[in-house]
């Protein structure tokens, strides 16, 4: 992991102080040891400044913080922690969603190696505030040495008093388990991760019922992304004001970016909400060649151009505002390059792979998708192909699929074919037949075989 | 009523029973045809195939939802394909995008006519395709998709053998999980499973096992494309060819509703099969797959014509016979059947009385009751047990055993009797006269055998063993167009005169007060249960 770059990042950036919220740690060797956290004021909270608070106040004390999921949706943690409704006669599950896979992010990761403590802090006053005796992460199957460096950290908690039974001498326990996913992408979608954590297929549920009242084995069910918990502790002991002082007034805090392509230094890096992208393009050591487009929030956020970048920042409003989203903060900027055409089809392969075959227009859309790029790209496409490409897409874009896999596949192609369509025009004009229209039937025999 | 929730459909309000599944009152109450794949009144809704998307007005206007996994709640508005552009335009998508990787080989495809792809590309469809060939299909079919398991067994591609019975053309499905719901739902046995993911996803038993439960014929009934089929049904008829009548397992206690499915042809015609029918009350949507094959043995081994002392004989003269035998003999056991109808015991007792004191009637079975298995079986294969009940008739058969001695002619119909080791003593009573469908064991021992219509080919009522009583209709097709009913026979024997089955369920009625006020019309399709005795009795 030393060949990211991003720590130690600059304590101040174009005049304004960079937080250190989440990333304390990652630049303090050996952090993730229980010694090491300890001396940085890990775990100094753990007895009556968390004991002395009611669920409700910790509860309204996230909702105040304006801390949002920072897994791709940007769902209002505190709002979802309130949903869990009281006396169910269930227990009530917390869930880390450490499945990260959306191309391009890779903060997670760092943050489980260099990190874990601090998400097992997390963990335990999220487990308090809603009353939570087993909690699960689920992470991704490859990470391996992220769930050997969580497992070591769970363990010295455990040792240290910090987790199982009775702690603090409350009468409140609590266990951890990590839970290793197999990799597939869907299994970032809450229900299907939850599927995938009962030993069923990966595949989402229909909701309603929401996790928040019939998740995991039935019962109510918090499913939260490992930067939003570890978002948690640095709130419990600064006050939502504190948390607040950072960011801006609707997207308030901080956030990991993941920056790949083109800039010279790619890597993770922490910053307020609502920095200018061209800001954070020379914090990650500047933009090489001239800028054509960035896809902001992780592959399926719709791409950006390179004017639209110039104005944007990183917040979750300013993103909206041009019909993208701050997704996971995978930030990939791309100069001109790249070829666009090309960008699509490997991101369009990606969803056609990982589309997990439930429900229609999903499962046989993000293929067709797929093999219509490949026609495109292989010097068979047709005129009005792009326009072909924006209308199968428009089919699974506006919620008529289970779960937003439909939309998040459907975004790229549909802002990649509308921004970039000259590029996919040039490769249109490659096959000499493009005015033909394609045949409906095969006529060759054995086409049916 | 008051307990009516009011929901407004397309913009006409419209009255619906709360906690309604949204399409069951788009279907019912709105009268709005909505189309379903994966969607099956007695399976889990699965959600998947989208093709019910409706709009349905939320916190932010109007959005997509799907109308299988929505429940009806009051001041629900929604909007259809009749009120909607966004509907019709998602369905044609779904449609469009489930036509993509199916090929288009109706004219061979043993679905065809009954499949609910065709039927919904009619109704939602219709589209100008943008999707072609030659971008390329994934289909399943395809010689890429075999592969060996590793169990090495075959797998992937056309006509692959999943067992027995159930044959799967992997190219035709729609993955719509209805058969993997089935198995794990109602055969509580999950031998069916999705595979892959994406438009790979695909239908497949696990490695190295087949699908052979005794239920696993009802996955080719449910399933909406020509993707699982039957082996007894594969190529054999054109489904717009077949007729079809109502009726019921007569094999079975429980009674599974069915219809026979049958095509008329210059030779007579021929049963094709038997498909379950739909009763909440009884077998919801399934039947065993012995019910099913029941249709193989109408044209196998059937008793045609009449046979006297072992020499074959004219139905007419076999019955000349049979009235001879009678009025010489001095005592006569009347054996009533549980394996046929109301009406043709009622002839039976019509016989009794006629015969006066020479004759006494006995009835029951020696065949054990078994344990209902809770789908569409009880287990019982004397199918009108209740229905003996009804008409007074007690389980009498081992005192006929014990006094077989004292009796000189015995009359046994539907029943083959004398294929039990327990009835040697009845088999030795000089004259034997056996109605039967088939030459049984019973037929061939018979000093009388007369040959009469099958289960399938006479009209009348069961009483099944939740105290049911449900129709039998008669399907044209028979294996000689002389064959009777055995009431028929029976009644002229008694001399009564009857001219139909009617005339049966009368006396049927006369004989048993809970059946009072009771008419076919009444029983209808669906059956009807039958009033409790005390009330019957006050009505009576």
């Amino acid at each position: 992991m030393s060949a990211l770059h991003g720590f130690p990042q600059p304590a101040e950036w174009k005049g304004k102080a960079l937080p250190r919220i989440i990333s304390r740690l990652f630049d303090v060797p050996n952090g993730h040891t229980l010694a090491v956290a300890k001396q940085h004021g890990a775990y100094d909270w753990f007895g009556s400044t968390l004991f002395d608070k009611s669920q409700f106040e910790l509860i309204q004390t996230v909702i105040d913080s304006g801390l949002r999921g920072r897994g791709g949706a940007g769902f209002p943690t505190g709002m979802k922690w309130s949903f869990v409704p009281r006396n169910s006669g269930k227990p009530v599950y917390l869930v880390i969603n450490a499945d990260e896979g959306e191309p391009g992010t890779f903060k997670d990761r760092l943050c489980m190696a260099r990190d874990p403590h601090l998400l097992i802090e997390g963990c335990i006053i999220a487990g308090w505030a809603l009353g939570v005796r087993t909690c699960y992460i689920y992470v991704r199957g490859e990470m391996l040495p992220q769930i050997q460096s969580l497992n070591h950290a769970i363990k010295e908690a455990y040792d240290a008093g910090y987790l199982g039974r009775n702690l603090g001498g409350t009468g409140y326990s609590l266990d951890i388990f990590v839970h290793r996913g197999a990799g597939a992408y869907i299994c970032g979608e809450e229900t299907a991760l939850i599927n995938s954590l009962e030993g069923f297929k990966g595949q989402p549920r229909l909701k309603p019922p929401f996790p928040a009242v019939s998740g995991a084995f039935a019962a109510p069910t918090v499913v939260n992304n490992v930067e939003t918990i570890m978002a948690v502790p640095y709130i419990l002991k600064h006050g939502p004001k504190g948390y607040r002082a950072w960011g801006s007034d609707k997207s308030p805090g901080s956030k990991l970016f993941s920056v790949s392509g083109d800039v010279h230094k790619q890597g993770v890096y922490e910053v307020p909400l609502g920095m200018s992208f061209m800001d954070f393009f020379e914090l990650a050591g500047g933009l090489k060649g001239s800028l054509l487009g960035c896809i902001p929030g992780g592959s399926s956020s719709p791409v950006l151009t390179a004017e639209e970048t110039a104005t944007a920042t990183m917040d979750y409003e300013s993103l909206a505002s041009l019909k993208s989203m701050l997704g996971s903060g995978a930030v990939t900027p791309f100069n001109t390059d790249r070829d666009p055409v090309l960008m699509l089809q490997s991101i369009a392969r990606f969803y056609a792979h990982e589309s997990c075959g439930q429900c229609t227009p999903c499962r046989e859309g993000t293929g067709y998708v797929d093999r219509v790029l490949d026609a495109v790209v292989d010097g068979h496409g047709r005129t009005g192909d792009s326009d072909l490409l924006h209308a199968l897409a428009s089919q699974y874009e506006p919620m008529t699929t289970i779960c937003a896999f439909g939309p998040g596949a459907a975004w790229p192609v549909q802002s990649f074919v509308t921004k970039f369509k000259p590029y996919f025009d040039a490769y249109i004009a490659k096959n000499p037949n493009a005015a033909v229209p394609r045949q409906l039937t095969a006529t060759a025999p054995g086409a049916f075989m | 009523m008051s307990n009516l929730i009011t929901i407004t459909v397309d913009g006409r309000e419209v009255q619906v029973p709360p906690r309604t599944q949204l399409i069951e009152a788009l279907r019912g109450p709105a009268q709005v045809e909505t189309p379903a794949f994966c969607y099956h009144q007695d399976l889990s809704v699965a959600g998947n195939c989208r093709i019910c998307l409706v709009e349905v007005e939320g916190p932010r206007g109007f959005a997509f939802g799907i109308a299988c996994h929505m429940q009806a709640a009051p001041g629900m508005k929604v909007r259809t394909q009749n009120s909607s552009d966004r509907v019709k335009w998602a369905r044609r998508g779904v449609m469009e995008s489930l036509l993509v990787n199916h090929p288009l080989d109706c004219p061979i495809c043993d679905k065809a006519g009954e499949c609910t792809l065709q039927e919904h590309y009619m109704g939602q469809g219709k589209h100008e395709s943008r999707l072609t060939d030659e971008v390329g299909k994934q289909y399943k079919g395809g010689a890429d998709h075999r592969f060996t398991d590793t169990k090495g067994i075959e797998r992937g591609g056309k006509a692959i053998d999943l067992g027995p019975t159930v044959v799967l053309d992997q190219e035709r499905c729609i993955v719509c999980s209805r058969c993997v719901r089935f198995m794990d739902e109602v055969a509580k046995d999950s031998q069916l499973a999705i595979a892959g993911r994406g438009d790979h996803a695909y239908i497949t038993t696990f490695p190295g096992q087949p699908l052979d439960h005794a239920y696993d014929l009802n996955v080719t009934d449910i399933c909406p494309v020509g993707a699982l089929t039957g082996k007894h049904f594969r190529f054999q008829q054109r489904v717009w060819n077949l007729k079809s009548v109502e009726s019921i397992d007569p094999s079975d206690s429980l009674g599974a509703n069915l219809t026979i499915d049958y095509a008329i042809t210059g030779e007579g015609g021929k049963v094709w099969r038997l498909m379950p029918r739909r009763n909440p009350d009884v077998n919801k949507s399934w039947i065993a797959n012995r019910t099913r094959m029941l249709y193989e043995r109408l044209a196998e081994n059937r008793l045609v014509e009449g046979r006297v002392a072992g020499a074959p004989a004219t139905l007419a003269e076999a019955e000349r016979a049979a009235a001879l035998a009678l009025s010489g003999a001095r005592k006569i056991a009347i054996v009533a059947s549980g394996h046929t109808t109301l009406e043709e015991n009622a002839a039976a007792l019509a016989l009794a009385d006629a015969l006066g004191n020479r004759a006494e009637v006995f009835a029951g079975s020696w065949l054990p009751a078994g344990t209902p298995d809770g789908i569409a079986l009880s287990n019982d294969p004397v199918a009108n047990r209740a229905g003996l009940k009804l008409l007074g008739l007690g389980d009498t058969l081992d005192d006929l055993a014990r006094r077989a001695g004292e009796f000189d002619a015995v009359v046994l119909f539907h029943h083959d009797l004398l294929a039990d080791a327990k009835a040697a003593p009845i088999a030795s009573i000089a004259n034997r006269i056996v109605l039967d469908a088939w030459d049984t064991a019973s037929a061939k021992a018979a000093t009388v055998a007369i040959g009469v219509r099958a289960w399938a080919e006479i009209r009348g009522t069961m009483v099944n063993c939740k105290d049911r009583i449900q129709l039998l209709q008669a399907c044209p097709v028979v294996p000689s167009a002389d064959l009777e009913p055995a009431w028929a026979i029976l009644a002229r024997l008694a001399g009564a005169g009857w001219t139909s089955e009617i005339d049966g369920w009368k006396a049927a009625v006369a004989r048993s007060p809970r059946l009072t006020g009771i008419t076919y019309r009444a029983i209808g399709p669906m059956g009807m249960a039958l009033p409790q005795a005390a009330v019957a009795a006050g009505v009576a």
